[in-house]
């Protein structure tokens, strides 16, 4: 099954480079929190967020834009894109701050493997988690993986496949005003070429057929 | 009389014991409310006499009580003493005392210490502190003070609520208290008694693909008479919104509840909705959800009624074009304002005299404060001249506070009074103005005092536990009119 498959090459790479690359990538990496302090401390007109408060995500039959910065669990830089080149995919994007998106992923992991056809699932937290009083926002990615390990651990989750995507919302360029998301979990499924074939925002009663 | 350390020291060597107990029978320094006559700054604080000002700890974790007159501390208690790990205190409400020195009631809400101050999520931190709602007292009325917990809400009613607190005034005088919460988006009213009882609970939901709002009766357990929301129960998000977040990706039904205010002259409250930018209507004789106003600039003043059903109401909200803060009346309830932020920083005025509020409308906007400034907390004085407001920046900017005049809702006067500025609140005699800033938890941290009529900045005290919430303990349920009540 494809995403056995993909989780042990993860696996071993991850292994084979852990102790590296965990040093290198938390002590030096960026961090952006949802609520960066920004140069002159502006905030954002409604024209540069997408006019209002709830915006619709990225539709079917448009690429979903996958350059934003991201971190793999190790707190590496990573290329999504790439990371899911050449297979249709469910981009899960949620939020560790929020217990039912978190909740949602072994549900979705579940039924990936039993119904998905071997679609490629990644998890995406399109966040990191608070460091103001923690070393601040160097220890922001840190702090987020940290966090994820002990989500994957605690929800049982088999992939590897788990990625932090800080996230402005502040910004026009943020990732959720990017891609369109205010409630979490938003799940695209893509096609091997990352055109959006559906979009499932919240969490869902999976039946066979969705994905 | 006065005595300093050195003159006890001197007199009790001369004296012997049995004099030094006569010195400690009757030095007015060992009293519990201490006379600063004689001392350099008495003539100077004179002026605030009568105001005891309430002042949490966010993350100190404790309240004090402060003489502003002297100024002093009077007494102060620490929750980790009610066995709270890292308890948080966070908003804050007081019963009216006609003296407030011998004693009076406050009400105290409580979260969990959360983003964006530490990783909430981490095994090390993810279960200190908790959502409690508490009813304390201060005594005054012996030679030691106190405060001490009377009731604590949250284990009384099963519900744990850790926003806005806010006592009922006019014809919800003496009756009702509301508690609010933005992680569980939920609201409790209960009796002010000392051993309180559920009155009526909200709950609010939103439906993004439908785009409505679905408002609920919230019941408790019939054979226990409580809910199962103690604790961390009920959390949609594991911690409060920042301003800002109501546009970072969260449940979503989370529309962030955060506080419930009432009318000073007719029967209703508002249920104070950020992420919608939307406030609904109560009425306090059925708690029945009668409007749902839309604050923002370019919207309809009311978004419609799409059903009831049961204990549910439907209200259709098409589109959000700013989130909102803080609202709440003026002290004469002529006017409604509500502090449009994030997306617009502005802050409606409706006229709320009809006793439809259907047929409130908006008349103006207090406008003007760019992309930096976030209108988001307001304090009354008590003849409704002037509306105060706290303008909150993110770094690096301090924010400030201004003066709203309510004839003409232009803005007067303004005071950069320090970085993360919070809450305003009048003193009893409507002369002050007093405001917090929490130097965002961990910097410059104070309580300004500022005149109402000259616009002079009369004070400056330390306040060395990020003030996050104060409150002046009103004179009178009249006086609680301009207090935690109508506003937050």
């Amino acid at each position: 099954m494809e995403i056995r498959a993909r989780e042990n090459r993860m696996s071993g790479r991850i292994k084979s480079t852990c102790a590296l690359m965990s040093l290198a990538g938390m002590l030096a990496l960026p961090a952006g929190t949802v609520l960066a302090d920004s140069k002159d401390g502006t905030f954002p007109t409604a024209e540069e967020v997408g006019g209002q408060v709830y915006i619709e995500p990225i539709g079917v039959g448009k690429k979903l834009p996958l350059d934003f910065d991201t971190y793999d669990m190790n707190g590496a830089k990573v290329d999504l894109a790439k990371e899911i080149q050449g297979k249709r995919s469910m981009v899960v994007f949620f939020i560790s701050a929020v217990p039912v998106s978190v909740q949602e992923l072994v549900k979705i992991e579940n039924f990936a493997r039993s119904n998905g056809k071997g679609i490629n699932v990644v998890f995406v937290n399109a966040d990191t988690v608070g460091a103001a009083l923690q070393g601040g926002p160097k220890m922001a990615i840190p702090n987020t993986v940290k966090t994820m390990h002990v989500i994957k651990k605690e929800q049982k989750l088999q992939t590897n496949q788990m990625y932090v995507a800080p996230n402005d919302a502040l910004s026009g360029s943020g990732v959720s005003n990017r891609l369109g998301f205010r409630g979490l979990p938003t799940s695209f499924v893509v096609d091997a070429q990352g055109v959006v074939e559906k979009v499932f925002v919240g969490p869902q009663n999976w039946k066979k057929g969705d994905i | 009389m006065s005595i300093n350390r050195r003159q006890f020291m001197k007199g009790a060597f001369a004296a012997g014991m049995a004099g030094t107990a006569t010195m400690l029978g009757s030095g007015n320094a060992f009293s519990a409310v201490h006379d600063p006559v004689g001392e350099a700054q008495a003539d100077f604080f004179k002026k605030f006499k009568g105001n005891v000002v309430l002042l949490p700890s966010k993350y100190g974790g404790y309240v004090q009580a402060m003489d502003l007159s002297v100024p002093e501390t009077l007494a102060w208690y620490s929750y980790g003493l009610h066995g709270i790990d890292m308890p948080i205190p966070h908003h804050i409400a007081s019963m009216p005392s006609a003296d407030p020195y011998k004693g009076f009631d406050f009400y105290q809400t409580m979260q969990p210490p959360a983003a964006p101050y530490v990783n909430e999520n981490s095994p090390e931190w993810r279960n200190r502190g908790d959502f409690k709602m508490f009813k304390m007292r201060y005594d005054g009325s012996g030679k030691q003070n106190s405060i001490t917990v009377v009731n604590d809400i949250s284990a009384t009613t099963g519900m744990a609520l850790g926003v806005h607190v806010s006592i009922g005034v006019g014809e919800n005088a003496n009756k009702y208290v509301a508690f609010a919460d933005g992680q569980k988006d939920m609201v409790l009213i209960t009796t002010i008694d000392d051993n309180p009882k559920i009155v009526k609970a909200f709950r609010a939901d939103y439906d993004p693909i439908a785009r409505q709002l679905n408002i609920s009766h919230v019941f408790p357990d019939a054979t226990t008479g409580k809910f199962d929301y103690v604790g961390r129960k009920g959390m949609k998000t594991s911690h409060e919104a920042m301003l800002g977040e109501e546009l970072m990706p969260a449940d979503p039904t989370a529309v962030f509840v955060d506080a419930f205010t009432w009318h000073p002259t007719l029967p209703f409250g508002a249920i104070l909705i950020r992420r919608l930018g939307c406030c609904a209507i109560i009425d306090t004789r059925t708690w029945e959800v009668v409007a749902l106003l839309s604050t923002a600039k370019g919207s309809p003043d009311n978004f419609p009624l799409v059903k009831q059903s049961g204990f549910t109401w439907t209200f259709a909200v098409p589109s959000v074009l700013t989130p909102l803060h803080e609202a709440g009346f003026i002290t004469s309830g002529d006017y409604f304002v509500a502090c449009n932020n994030v997306l617009q920083n502005n802050i409606a005025v409706y006229r709320s005299t009809d006793e439809n509020p259907n047929k409130w409308k908006k008349e103006t906007f207090v406008e003007g404060f760019g992309t930096k400034y976030l209108p988001l907390h307001m304090g009354n004085v008590p003849d409704s001249r002037f509306v105060f407001f706290t303008m909150w920046a993110r770094k690096p900017n301090n924010g400030y506070i201004c003066k709203v005049d309510a004839k003409t809702w232009k803005v007067v006067a303004k005071w950069d009074t320090g970085p993360d500025p919070h809450t305003c609140d009048c003193t009893v005699d409507g002369k002050y103005m007093t405001t917090v800033y929490s130097g965002h938890q961990a910097g410059q941290s104070g309580l300004v005092v500022i005149n109402v009529d000259n616009d002079k900045i009369e004070a400056r005290l330390p306040c060395p536990g990020g003030m996050h919430d104060h409150v002046v303990v009103p004179e009178s349920w009249e006086g609680l009119k301009y207090s935690r009540s109508t506003s937050v």
